[in-house]
């Protein structure tokens, strides 16, 4: 396969793969309640997750090390275990709203019950982790996810006010609501940036056995990519406000998003943005289940990774599948998955620092990272994100106690 | 030996066997030397039995619930250090990763386990 084909595969997976539950939930929601004017959070959170990403994939090629590598290393073992404990219960929240997310749609899709759903959609999710190669389970979830794209079609067929839209992409605070439009900030911000995607996107670099000579790749994955991946984001807002505000709705409910495409194109547009969710939240379960896997077997020393079969790494095995089996316990109690992703959100803040920090140690290491240290601008762009997510992190529960998570 | 910083570049690192499989991590150091004489690393610590002397509560209740094993791993044994801590021999040599070594019999009971 020509090395230009292959980037463009590479990068098509992460388009694809870049929105997850919380960014459905988010965007729509904001959009739904404050129209265009939360657009320029959106930009913020993209290349928030754009600088760190790269961070640790750069790490992840030169010096070989995993984000828990890193973190273990760097902290120590008593913060470092606070810190893999406060990931794994965030990642393991994330995945129960994901998996929550894969059994909505499937039950839009199919009419059959939610819980019988829950079970086959682990089942299912499982199977296809056991059987599938790492990088055609990639492909195969970023490629369904491209479906998203309807998205962006339906907010340019719905003829949003332009203007508006792009009067929302200045930096402001509206006037009246103020605490619940900061609530949607620290959420659209949380949703844009959450760790687990920085956890799968290091440790899978090193599964592709990345070296220094990888790190264009790493770079073209994380900068078009996730820069691509951030126009759906910005199509879900656009569709939030042009739909929902204007019908005064508030989509609680997974489905109502994919409804967001059906005003402007009928039957394809819902039927397309339907099975775009289910595979962007299937994609998304399976990231973080590894995620978590990933982080527990880092910090023990313990052998991991996919490109090991299950018996080459069985801990690591034991722990997604056991992962599996606690967020399908969490769902099975018939919690709302929509609840659980703001809650999974606005907690992955709190969490974020505590990953951020040694990445960004590490990657100024010239002793591991040689000449590809980071320079002036990594490190500036770094140490500001690293003060957004602290007063992400200072913020995130207050507000979202003060404004009942989202309610008022 | 290149010098080593024993904090930055070897405590709490990736032990590597000689075949590059991971087999846990340096949990502690033993070092030894009085008063006046050079302080000289002479074994790498592994397993939850070490965690206790790291950290307080958190590291005795995680040692217990790790199981508590001890594994001392001579310093002769080790070949290079790098990004992680590469050992000279199979780690069950030195009775490491036998935590995957128990469990891979059960793994393998399920079908494709080995793809």
């Amino acid at each position: 396969m020509s090395k230009v084909f292959s980037l463009a595969l590479g990068i098509l997976a992460a388009i694809g793969g870049f929105v997850d539950i919380g960014d459905l939930v988010f965007n729509t929601a904001a959009g739904a309640t404050f129209g265009y004017q939360l657009m320029w959070v959106i930009p913020i959170g993209v290349v928030g997750i754009i600088v760190y990403s790269e961070m640790s994939g750069r790490v992840a090629a030169v010096s070989g090390k995993a984000v828990f590598d890193a973190v273990r290393e760097r902290t120590g073992f008593t913060v470092g275990l606070s810190a893999l404990l406060a990931s794994e219960v965030v990642n393991l929240l994330t995945l129960a709203a994901e998996i929550g997310g894969v059994a909505i749609a499937l039950q839009l899709l199919s009419g059959l019950p939610y819980r019988l759903l829950l079970v086959l959609a682990v089942a299912g999710l499982a199977v296809v982790i056991w059987t599938i190669k790492l990088d055609w389970i990639e492909r195969l979830f970023g490629y369904g996810g491209l479906c998203l794209v309807v998205f962006a079609v339906a907010a340019v067929k719905l003829e949003p006010d332009w203007g508006k839209v792009g009067n929302g992409f200045i930096p402001h605070i509206a006037q009246n609501n103020t605490l619940l439009y900061l609530y949607f900030v620290i959420g659209l911000l949380g949703a844009a940036m959450t760790p687990y995607e920085v956890y799968f996107y290091s440790s899978g670099g090193i599964e592709d056995r990345w070296s220094a000579k990888d790190i264009g790749l790493n770079r073209a994955n994380a900068f078009v990519g996730y820069g691509l991946g951030g126009f759906l984001s910005l199509a879900l807002m656009i569709v939030g406000g042009a739909v929902f505000l204007r019908h005064g709705i508030n989509p609680e409910h997974l489905g109502t998003t994919a409804l967001g495409a059906e005003e402007p194109l009928g039957k394809i547009g819902l039927l397309l943005a339907l099975v775009g969710i289910l595979f962007a939240v299937g994609g998304a379960s399976i990231d973080t289940v590894f995620s978590g896997a990933y982080n527990v077997a880092q910090f023990f020393g313990w052998e991991w990774g996919r490109y090991r079969n299950p018996s080459g790494a069985p801990r690591f095995a034991l722990s997604w599948l056991v992962l599996f089996v606690l967020a399908l316990a969490i769902v099975m109690t018939g919690v709302d998955p929509v609840m659980l992703t703001e809650y999974a959100v606005i907690f992955s803040a709190v969490a974020l620092p505590l990953t951020y920090i040694p990445i960004l140690l590490v990657a100024n290491d010239p002793e591991y990272m040689g000449r590809f240290t980071n320079g002036r601008l990594a490190n500036t762009l770094g140490v500001v994100y690293l003060v957004v997510i602290m007063i992400i992190a200072t913020t995130a529960i207050p507000l979202m106690i003060l404004t009942n998570v989202g309610q008022n | 030996m290149a010098k080593i910083h024993l904090g930055r570049n070897l405590l709490d690192h990736q032990l590597l066997d000689v075949n590059g499989r991971r087999c846990g991590n340096v949990d502690d150091l033993a070092i030894e030397g009085g008063p006046g004489e050079t302080a000289e690393v002479t074994a790498i610590l592994v397993g939850p039995g070490y965690w206790p002397q790291r950290s307080g509560w958190v590291g005795r209740l995680a040692g217990r619930l790790g199981g508590s094993k001890r594994i001392r791993v001579p310093w002769a044994e080790v070949k290079r250090v790098r990004s992680g801590v590469e050992l000279r021999k199979e780690a069950p040599d030195y009775g490491l990763g036998s935590g995957d070594d128990r469990l891979r019999p059960l793994i393998e009971k399920i079908p494709g386990a080995d793809r």
